[in-house]
């Protein structure tokens, strides 16, 4: 799969990263010679019915199931860089809504 | 037990950070003489001197901490400070430790070099044009500049080995589990260990020991008690070590060949059985790793956007989506943005099952590499940590693949979930030489047991050739 400008503007759009048009060449370059690298995986003859591989132990061990203070000392309002009562102010949301 | 106060540690260690500093190292990015004093008192009102009495300790600043920033050396995270600690850094208090700098590192722990930090690049402490390796740099710079005589790092791919073995170090990375991550700042989650330098294998082993055990904050982290201090052992009698041929090719450095050489004859000597193995696909395990550590990071780092953390880096956004991008478009430096956009490409819809897919099964296959040369009656591998000696800046900075591909030999055990080491054997052209031990999971004390035999008997500043 080769990667071109295109591609990367889309990968950068899922992404929320902003990329300018200057910066893009050397992006594409980048990123095709690593997405080129790992495609050597192709190659590779791997059994389907093989289990994905995860470490660790084999079952989560779960705390108690009761309340406990929450090791948060500092309030969400000494967090935030903008707090209006009770909530978190953020930019408005007409672009997620348009998407 | 030492006659000098906390006081007293506390003015020595300041001024070690201070030259340190002033010679350009670039290895701690918080630190001062108000904490190194509140360390002290801390120390001072404990009746109980703990295990590690005094033991100044440097800690890699993504692990988060309420006295001093927490900023993965990204310019994102500049100047945030947690409202709670880490596990590995409350039980280093606990156990007498004196937590005395947050080191510098590669952005979010993403590199081999310790070159991509928003806040410089660490120096080599032998070498000022060299690089330490990476991505805990800086703390293994501390550690090899005799600063301090431990510190924590941590590991997605080798990212302490590897700087240890450029160092002339020991660095410990223990199995996936054995020590929590809570409170380490999320880079891959199945491949992320909280590792340690050490001056010495017992230095490092003494502050695995106190860091290891179950945390209830951490559900990945295994239900057992903290690893015993191995004893050195005065003899390896009965103790097989497989030497796997495909960290041994033809082309590796012969300076790191020559020093691969020596340590192995010391082995023999010591009564060691030194047996050929084979891990077929090892030659997959960057791909692979390239593919998994990126999927992973991309999902861990989307919080960072400027409204749930990090700081709105744009006033002139218009709108949500606006803010995001722009905040993580120059937030972010370009080894880690690189690193999320190949995380989604490969998780991306068409892609998924191509790329992720098929790395999480040829992962399996790593591992049961691991697991038959074992259960075959290996009881360590041992390889070299790295394929060359420490590399000059700027090298490998435009090249991000030359620049993984020094993580071959260490990160394999990464995926593995696998512990490993890495101790000083010697040195080429005045650099040192990491060797590997390699163990299975959760033989931490056998595997530090055989470094310690091996450190006794080689000269780990002697040249090789």
């Amino acid at each position: 799969m080769k990667i071109g400008p295109e591609e990367v503007r889309r990968i950068a759009e899922l992404a929320e990263i902003a990329v300018s048009e200057d910066e893009l060449p050397a992006l594409v370059q980048q990123l095709d010679r690593i997405v080129g690298y790992v495609a050597q995986l192709d190659s590779v003859t791997a059994d389907n019915q093989v289990v994905a591989f995860v470490p660790g132990p084999q079952h989560s061990a779960l705390r108690e199931d009761v309340v406990r203070p929450t090791p948060l000392e500092p309030p969400p309002a000494a967090m935030a860089p903008a707090w209006r009562e009770g909530y978190f102010t953020v930019p408005r949301l007409s672009a997620m809504e348009d998407a | 037990m030492t006659s000098r106060t906390p006081f007293d540690l506390a003015a020595e260690v300041g001024a070690r950070l201070q030259a340190a500093d002033d010679r350009g190292l670039n290895a701690s990015l918080h630190w001062s003489e108000d904490l190194l004093k509140a360390e002290a008192e801390r120390l001072v009102a404990r009746v109980d001197p703990g295990v590690l009495a005094g033991m100044p300790v440097a800690v890699k600043d993504n692990f988060v901490t309420r006295d001093a920033p927490t900023t993965c050396g990204s310019r994102i995270l500049k100047g945030y400070v947690s409202p709670f600690e880490a596990t590995s850094v409350s039980r280093l208090r606990e156990a007498g430790a004196m937590i005395v700098a947050k080191t510098n590192l590669d952005e979010f722990a993403m590199g081999s070099s310790t070159e991509h930090s928003a806040y410089g690049r660490v120096q080599h402490p032998l070498d000022p044009e060299r690089v330490p390796g990476g991505s805990s740099g800086g703390s293994a710079a501390l550690v090899a500049a005799g600063v301090v005589p431990a510190a924590l790092g941590s590991e997605t791919g080798g990212s302490v080995r590897q700087p240890a073995s450029f160092c002339g170090i020991v660095g410990v990375k223990p199995s996936y589990g054995r020590v929590s991550r809570y409170g380490l700042v999320a880079f891959g989650s199945s491949l992320d260990c909280v590792s340690v330098f050490g001056q010495t294998v017992d230095e490092a082993a003494r502050v695995l020991s106190v860091i290891s055990g179950h945390d209830a904050n951490d559900a990945t982290s295994v239900e057992e008690p903290p690893m015993d201090v191995p004893l050195r052992p005065s003899s390896l009698e009965g103790v097989t070590v497989g030497l796997p041929r495909e960290y041994l090719p033809p082309d590796l450095d012969p300076g790191v060949r020559a020093g691969i050489d020596k340590a192995v004859e010391a082995l023999r000597r010591l009564g060691a059985t030194v047996v050929e193995v084979s891990l077929p696909h090892t030659k997959y395990a960057v791909p692979t790793y390239y593919i998994i550590a990126p999927a992973e990071a991309s999902a861990n780092l989307a919080r960072y956007d400027g409204v749930r953390f990090g700081p709105k880096l744009s006033d002139e956004a218009s709108d949500l989506r606006g803010l995001y991008r722009t905040t993580r478009g120059t937030g972010f430096g370009p080894e880690v943005r690189r690193r999320i956009l190949i995380g989604t490409y490969v998780l991306s819809a068409g892609y998924y099952e191509a790329y992720y897919g098929k790395a999480q099964r040829i992962r399996a296959h790593i591992a049961r590499d691991f697991t038959t040369v074992f259960e075959g009656g290996v009881d360590v591998l041992f390889t070299p940590t790295t394929p060359t000696t420490a590399f000059r800046a700027g090298e490998k900075t435009e090249d991000p693949v030359a620049m993984y591909l020094a993580d071959i030999f260490t990160c394999p055990a990464n995926l593995a979930g696998l512990p490993g080491v890495s101790l000083p054997i010697g040195r080429s052209d005045g650099l040192p030489i990491g060797g590997q031990l390699l163990a299975p999971y959760f033989q931490e004390v056998p595997m530090l047991g055989v470094a310690g035999a091996l450190e006794a008997v080689i000269d780990p500043v002697a040249e090789v050739r």
